[in-house]
């Protein structure tokens, strides 16, 4: 099960409002890379993993997900809260004024709402953990992508942190695919499907 | 027959790794493992920098002047704790038997174990089963961890 731990994983302190950068950061809560794709992901893969080192790795890295998840969110409520009408009306966060008010939507910041299609579980070790690969680098990307856009230091910092998190993680599962090779057929890796045959 | 050769575990560099046999199969997407005992930043760095391992930081240009001083607080200090058993632990998944590590991430599981309780002590429980009756149901305690002050 899951327990709430009443803090988050890293401090999010900012101090000025932007609505226009909440409007962007917006797609790492629920855009096709964003945090909650990612912790879903992976905490569906991991029932059909067929070894602990799998099973460890998709549980924890999903769980802190979930805890990015939380934080994005938390950048983007310190970004917009007791906003005025014209800060609303100028800083572009009007149409998603209209639908959410100052509420916390996952969406991407293109205004497409949060899609399953964005996220992929195959029940095959090699294809799910490949696919891992690539969402966290699609996710490092995303936040290469709001550095950009971003001259808060304060978002810039928290922001800083969940990119070198996705690295991290990209190693881990590329880690966890190699120890697991080692389990499979010698001659064709493709020849069972172990969470199947 | 030629076979491509890799240097032996321990001489690749903090930015590299071994591959078996020195030869990686093909059709097979192929990461090298990082090495037993990899060099660390202390934890309030690692909090910061968003990694527990120099080898992992591949920073992007727009992010690279931008570093905060840790805050100085219970909090900051229990994140860090519980951020190298976090990291430290994802580390483990995949090098069960890396004693020194290992050996690390016992003495982190006692000290966040010191700072949660330290910590909780000042500002309340961090989970629900935390909650003391000397405390009344201090569970809803503002401020809660998003709101302005939640990270003090």
């Amino acid at each position: 099960m899951f327990v709430y731990e009443k803090k988050l994983q890293y401090p999010v302190h900012i101090k000025t409002v932007n609505p226009k950068l909440a409007s962007l950061i917006i797609s790492q809560y629920g855009g096709p890379d964003g945090e909650l794709g990612a912790s879903l992901r992976y905490l569906s893969q991991r029932y059909t993993m067929p070894y602990p080192e799998l099973k460890g790795l998709l549980t924890d890295i999903g769980t802190e997900e979930l805890g990015h998840l939380e934080m994005v969110g938390t950048i983007v409520h310190q970004l917009t809260r007791d906003l005025t009408e014209k800060q609303v009306q100028e800083g572009g966060y009007d149409a998603y004024f209209i639908d959410h008010t100052e509420g916390i939507y996952p969406t991407a910041a293109s205004g497409t709402p949060w899609s399953a299609s964005g996220i992929g579980v195959k029940g095959d070790l090699i294809a799910d953990l490949t696919e891992d690969l690539a969402a966290e680098q699609k996710a490092r990307v995303t936040y290469d992508n709001i550095l950009r856009f971003s001259d808060d230091p304060d978002v810039k910092d928290v922001i800083r942190y969940l990119r070198a998190r996705e690295i991290v993680h990209f190693q881990r599962f590329g880690e966890g695919l190699r120890l697991a090779r080692d389990r499979l057929d010698e001659k064709n890796v493709y020849y069972t499907n172990p969470s199947f045959d | 027959m030629q076979t491509e050769k890799t240097e032996q575990a321990g001489t690749c560099g903090i930015g590299k790794g071994t591959l078996p046999d020195g030869c990686a199969p093909l059709a097979y997407p192929y990461i090298p493992m990082q090495q037993n005992n990899p060099p660390r930043y202390n934890r309030a760095e690692a909090l910061q920098t968003g990694t527990l391992f120099p080898g992992l930081n591949l920073p992007f240009k727009a992010a690279m002047a931008e570093k905060m001083p840790t805050d100085n607080t219970a909090l900051a200090e229990l994140m860090a704790l519980d951020f190298a058993v976090d990291e430290l632990g994802l580390y483990l998944t995949t090098h069960p038997n890396d004693q020194e590590v290992l050996e690390l991430y016992w003495s982190y599981i006692k000290l966040a174990q010191e700072g949660r309780d330290k910590y909780q002590k000042m500002y309340g429980p961090l989970l629900q089963t935390d909650l003391t009756p000397e405390q009344g149901y201090a569970w809803l305690k503002d401020p809660w961890p998003w709101d302005e002050g939640g990270d003090d």
